[in-house]
């Protein structure tokens, strides 16, 4: 019993054609070699000549298409006939398909995304509620670093339903600031202000040129908008440096950012209010804690 | 040229300036005022940007010992082979300027002028012999504008306000700054409003006439049937009326065929 069991097991391991498999493993690997090394060497000779995106596109094309090829050559020298191979492939799909619906959306995602190029690696995206920059373009999803260094991998589905906003396609963009001056305040003379502001800023640009709009006559404030353009690389510098020096000039030139205040007025038909200016002992009377009252 | 007024000298362009271990040049020039100061091992620069209203003619100089207050930002370089000369070498913009008068200039059909212009000239710090470049400063804050057809398309220039002088002798003499002659001719039917066109800046190479003065090779600008299409042509040879001149510093770029077509494209903004 024993050596029947023995012989057929001999037999099973007799059977197999190590060599065959062997040799298709070797393709398998020499593949894989192959392919990463050309990948490497298209990768450096695309570096200096093109950007990073078309780059990183390249090689892994280059690597993909090599590793193809030798897995088939493996197939085939392991004694697989392709068509099998793609007839069995054809219905592995259907199952794996209904499996695996959101990889499979995901990679098809990857695709139009690849196609439409809504952005680069490099470009500075933000997606829902996440900013940063774009550091990975792959099958199932898009790699980002935030300006906080976190990593986050948003899937390809979801960058194709909603709304991408690519901060680093024109190399120029406007900022938009809200300054509320106080109702007694000249407007005009604040608009030239800002303007000569813009002017002496070496980071805003001459052209397009800045300027001033008077948005709402705010509850304690007349809103200005100032708009000016800087280069797409120094937004936070254009930002921040013109908020000082706009607080800065105001502040020199005496000129009043309110905070949210409210006046209250009585109305020329109702009964002035009545003030009663309190004494010194009447004050601690009415300033005396509750807990201290109760006792 | 040179006044010896309490250690005082004009500055010169790329003339090698011996200092001794220890010492510091102070410079005044343009809108900044500049320290580099030799010690053992290292090279030290300080500068520091004036904010000031007018423009300054003069460049001064002095070596001594006396060094700014600590808030002046310091560079430190690590200094090569014990070499001990500091040279000072003028560039143009590393990109195109443009160059927008104050009153708009309209040159009439068949008309031909010559405008002088003034852009801002950067200082390269060189160390030693072989003039390794140390750093490059500009002489005043240099203030940035956008050229194109719209605000998806177009480069990056620096603006250059100018008062498009066409009498040579009006132009004001700045060691800080590089005078261009730019020939106009329109050989268009209407007259040719001139509001703004890009100077190819990296294009040009810079040369010291004997006054001091910086000068570029001239540019001449043909319009012959739209703005869109001028033509511009670096001349080889100097300006007549710049005089003697030295070369003191090649041009940024070669002249490249293809970056000469896209200047004509957005020349005039």
């Amino acid at each position: 019993m024993l050596e029947t069991i023995e012989t057929g097991v001999m037999k099973v391991f007799t059977d197999i054609a190590w060599g065959q498999w062997i040799s298709s493993a070797f393709l398998v690997v020499l593949g894989l070699f192959l392919g990463s090394l050309a990948a490497r060497s298209v990768g450096r000779f695309m570096a200096q000549r093109t950007s990073r995106h078309h780059t990183v596109m390249v090689r892994r094309l280059v690597f993909y298409v090599i590793v193809v090829l030798f897995f088939v050559a493996a197939l085939r020298e392991a004694g697989f006939s392709l068509d099998v191979v793609l007839g069995a492939a054809g219905i592995l799909t259907v199952a794996i398909g209904f499996a695996s619906q959101t990889s499979a959306s995901n990679m098809i995602s990857g695709l139009f995304l690849l196609v439409e190029k809504p952005f680069e690696i490099g470009d500075f995206i933000e997606v829902d509620a996440t900013l940063g920059e774009v550091v990975g373009i792959d099958m199932l999803s898009v790699k980002l670093r935030t300006p906080d260094n976190l990593y986050v991998r948003i899937p390809n589905e979801t960058l194709i339903k909603t709304r991408v906003v690519n901060r680093s396609r024109f190399p120029i963009r406007r900022l938009d600031l809200t300054v509320g001056i106080a109702y007694a305040e000249d407007v005009e003379r604040v608009e030239s202000l800002l303007l000569d502001l813009a002017e002496k800023n070496p980071v805003c640009l001459e052209e397009p040129k800045p300027f001033t709009l008077v948005t709402a006559f705010g509850p304690s404030s007349v809103d200005l908008q100032f708009s000016y353009w800087v280069p797409k690389d120094k937004v936070l510098e254009g930002r921040s440096g013109m908020m000082v020096a706009i607080k800065k000039t105001l502040d020199r030139e005496g000129i009043e950012i309110p905070f949210p205040h409210t006046s209250v007025y009585a109305g020329s038909h109702s009964e002035p209010f009545r003030v009663q200016l309190l004494g010194p002992e009447q004050i601690t009377e009415k300033d005396l804690p509750d807990v201290d009252k109760d006792s | 040229m040179e006044n010896n007024n309490e250690g005082r000298r004009d500055g010169v362009w790329a003339q090698p300036y011996s200092l001794a271990s220890g010492q510091t040049q102070h410079h005044q020039l343009g809108h900044i005022r500049l320290w580099v100061t030799l010690l053992d091992q290292e090279w030290q620069i300080r500068s520091e940007a004036l904010e000031l209203d007018t423009d300054p003619a003069s460049w001064t100089e002095t070596i001594g010992h006396t060094l700014p207050s600590a808030s002046v930002p310091l560079r430190r370089f690590i200094r090569e082979n014990q070499s001990s000369t500091v040279t000072f070498l003028p560039a143009l913009a590393n990109l195109p300027t443009v160059i927008r008068p104050f009153q708009p200039l309209t040159i009439p059909p068949g008309g031909r002028c010559t405008i002088y212009v003034g852009t801002l000239v950067w200082m390269k710090v060189c160390a030693g012999d072989r003039q390794a470049v140390l750093t490059e400063i500009p002489l005043a804050a240099p203030s940035l504008t956008w050229v194109g057809r719209n605000t998806m398309e177009g480069e990056l220039c620096y603006a250059s306000p100018s008062f498009a002088r066409l009498v040579l002798e009006a132009v004001p003499k700045r060691p800080w700054r590089a005078v261009t002659p730019v020939t106009l001719i329109n050989r268009r039917e209407e007259p040719l409003l001139l509001e703004r066109f890009s100077l190819p800046t990296p294009l040009l190479s810079l040369h010291q006439n004997e006054r001091g003065q910086l000068w570029t090779p001239g540019v001449t600008v043909e319009v012959e049937t739209d703005m869109n299409s001028a033509s511009l042509h670096v001349e080889q040879s100097l300006f007549a009326a710049a005089g003697a001149c030295r070369h003191v510093a090649d041009a940024r770029e070669k002249m490249a065929r293809g970056r000469l077509v896209r200047a004509f494209d957005r020349m005039f903004g």
